[in-house]
């Protein structure tokens, strides 16, 4: 589809390696500026909490962007999963975590699986399986508000301790970015994704499993979600259709493109989706700072959505994008 | 009914044919589905009063969908309508008569209105052509970008009502039995046909889908007939925010909410492939039909009204892959 000299994949290698670091210092500075009481108070450790979450969803999404696909799912998926374990944290304790992580992680397979029989594009499939999420979760909740009964220490840890500052669940969030980055990199596993990614039809004849290897994608596109929603959970105690969670889909995507992810596919380095969702975290304390109306936040998100494409995606000038 | 039969695209004889039953069948389903709920619920489906909630229902769907085919034709995709939609209704009721006493500049809210639609709309195709980003992560990016806008206006006011009562009750008034947002829509529709029948435009949408390259290379000015189409679809939704809006009789960013599945939707059950090149208006007219009335269908049978996006999730999935299934191969490369 794309054809990359060796000289520009280089180029952009070097870009990717420093680039979502470099854009978030440039906007931490700019705040710590303009705001400089920011840093010193509470500020860190509310980014750190607000980027957890999107970070988690950004994670999946760039393991399917990084086949060339989209998941325009995975964040209500994500929401579903935080409605479905805040039902079951009272009756089940701890086996409800795992129980919802394994559901969701199931609808995601269940994408993958649709995916690669019936051969459509990804976006319109996972736009399909976004509106059966919402009407799951409306349906499953009666459009209300859910409250954790009972067992609210078995997700509450993951924001309330607190090391150095910042909630562990973060912590862990930035660990399994390393693990994620690591999987990529160094397993057969990870290298025929990318190797999709590149060219699919050159990885398929050169024997990779494409069809399993889509499947796996998707599959870790649910779980990470799910694990965002329990975050949710475990943040606010309740979870609902409208609620903490809800607008997720946007931002995550844009932390991942942030992070140097190309939408085209083959590149992704999920340690640099770190500072891509720590930057879509900042935006709005950043905007905030320069002066920029509050409720204007979405046109922001989806501005920087727009403007990270736009420079990270590598074309040809011949080809056709539609 | 027998328009719906040509398309004016495709010119093989194979196409020909397919698309002449393609057409037919979408409007058996239609008849098949009232049909059937006019047997499970013969004392509330099959009225004039229901049949005017159906087609007030159907009407902001089918104004949506007519831009939205129009880009869709050349293989493009808007997924900004639910934006575009709280953009441009937020900006009619602020230059009607409200109860915030913003502006009024009378009927000339509408074309306003219509004018922030298709800005927005003639923005992401620019984005999209000249940044070469494909279509739908832009319009992804516009939807948010219009929302954020609605909520600009929105402030921190009180919610704007609208306090023109005749202006409001317009949409729901009958003519004939027929609901005035349905005629409206109707008259949307037209103007769509008219598009892509009467207009260079219009056939290029379809040369455009059908393959690109040699479009470009018989000489239709392929980037900027796309922008065209992109702000003829931010117009629609504008429009139908206006719709919108005069309905809930109020401004809410979120006007449109719910409505890009309905109208995707619609425009693949209704026989235009998202690959774009076959298919059209009068295609996505009969869609919204086919979903309005199995919406209205399921619901007076008592289903759970929250379901409807799930329920367009549903057949958004099977249209596409039925329309697919046939081009399903081995090394195909499908992202």
């Amino acid at each position: 589809m794309t054809a990359i000299s060796i000289g520009a994949a280089r180029f952009g290698q070097m870009r990717h390696a420093l680039g979502p670091a470099a854009i978030f210092a440039g906007l931490l500075a700019l705040v710590a500026l303009a705001v400089p009481e920011f840093l010193g108070g509470g500020g860190p450790s509310i980014i750190a909490q607000q980027a957890t979450p999107i970070l988690l969803v950004a994670l999946g999404q760039c393991v399917v962007l990084q086949i060339g696909s989209i998941d325009l799912s995975n964040a209500a998926t994500g929401l579903f999963c935080a409605i479905l374990s805040a039902l079951t944290l009272g009756p089940l304790g701890v086996a409800s975590p795992l129980l919802c992580l394994a559901v969701v992680t199931l609808i995601g397979v269940g994408n993958g699986l649709v995916l690669v029989y019936t051969q459509i594009p990804s976006f319109a499939l996972t736009l399909g399986t976004l509106g059966v999420m919402q009407a799951a979760s409306l349906v499953v909740t009666g459009s209300n508000v859910v409250y954790v009964m009972d067992n609210m220490d078995v997700v509450a840890w993951l924001f309330a301790v607190q090391v150095w500052t910042l909630p562990v669940a973060f912590y862990i969030a930035v660990l399994l970015a390393v693990a994620l980055w690591a999987f990529l990199r160094f397993t057969a596993s990870g290298q025929g994704l990318s190797a999709i990614g590149y060219n699919e039809r050159a990885a398929a004849l050169s024997g990779q499993p494409v069809r399993a290897l889509k499947v796996l994608a998707f599959g870790l596109s649910g779980f990470f979600a799910g694990l965002a929603g329990l975050c949710v959970i475990s943040i606010s105690g309740a979870a609902s259709s409208i609620g903490l969670g809800s607008d997720l889909l946007v931002p995550s995507i844009a932390a991942a493109l942030v992070g140097g992810t190309a939408i085209t596919g083959g590149l992704c380095n999920p340690v640099n989706v770190v500072f891509g969702a720590m930057f879509v975290a900042l935006i709005p304390v950043g905007s905030a700072a320069v002066g920029v109306d509050p409720q204007a936040q979405s046109i922001v998100y989806g501005g920087v959505l727009v403007v990270a494409v736009a420079a990270t995606m590598s074309r040809s000038r011949n080809a056709i994008v539609k | 009914m027998t328009t719906l039969t040509g398309t004016g695209g495709a010119t093989t004889k194979r196409g020909a044919a397919t698309k002449w039953r393609g057409g037919l069948a979408e409007v058996v389903i239609l008849l098949g589905l009232v049909a059937v709920f006019s047997i499970l619920n013969p004392t509330h489906f099959p009225t004039l009063t229901n049949l005017a909630t159906i087609l007030n229902t159907a009407s902001i769907p089918v104004i949506l969908g007519v831009g939205a085919s129009a880009v869709v034709l050349t293989g493009r995709i808007d997924l900004s309508v639910e934006g575009v939609m709280g953009a441009a209704g937020m900006t009619f009721v602020l230059l009607s008569a409200n109860s915030r006493e913003t502006a009024d500049i009378g009927w000339l809210a509408w074309p306003a209105a219509l004018a922030v639609g298709a800005a927005l709309g003639a923005l992401t195709g620019a984005i999209h052509v000249l940044a070469k980003v494909p279509s739908f992560i832009v319009s992804l990016g516009i939807w948010y970008v219009g929302l954020g806008i609605a909520a600009v206006l929105f402030g921190y006011e009180m919610i704007p009502f609208l306090t023109n009562e005749s202006a409001v009750a317009w949409p729901t008034a009958t003519l004939a039995g027929i609901p005035n947002s349905f005629l409206l829509a109707l008259c949307v529709a037209a103007l769509g046909v008219l598009i892509e029948r009467m207009t260079r435009l219009g056939r290029a949408a379809y040369a455009i889908g059908n393959n690109e390259a040699v479009a470009r290379m018989t000489g239709i000015p392929v980037s900027t007939f796309v922008v065209i189409l992109f702000a003829f679809a931010g117009a629609c939704s504008g429009l139908a925010g206006v719709v919108g809006s005069l309905a809930l009789g109020a401004g809410a960013a979120n006007v449109g909410v719910g409505m890009l599945f309905l109208t995707l939707a619609a425009i693949v059950i209704g026989g235009t492939p998202l690959g774009g090149g076959r298919g059209g208006t009068l295609r996505t007219v009969t869609g919204v039909l086919i979903l309005s009335t199995l919406y209205n269908g399921l619901i007076l049978a008592g289903v759970d009204p929250s379901i409807q996006s799930g329920v367009s999730g549903l057949v958004l999935v099977a249209a596409v892959v039925a329309a697919g299934w046939s081009q399903r191969e081995r090394l195909r490369v499908f992202k």
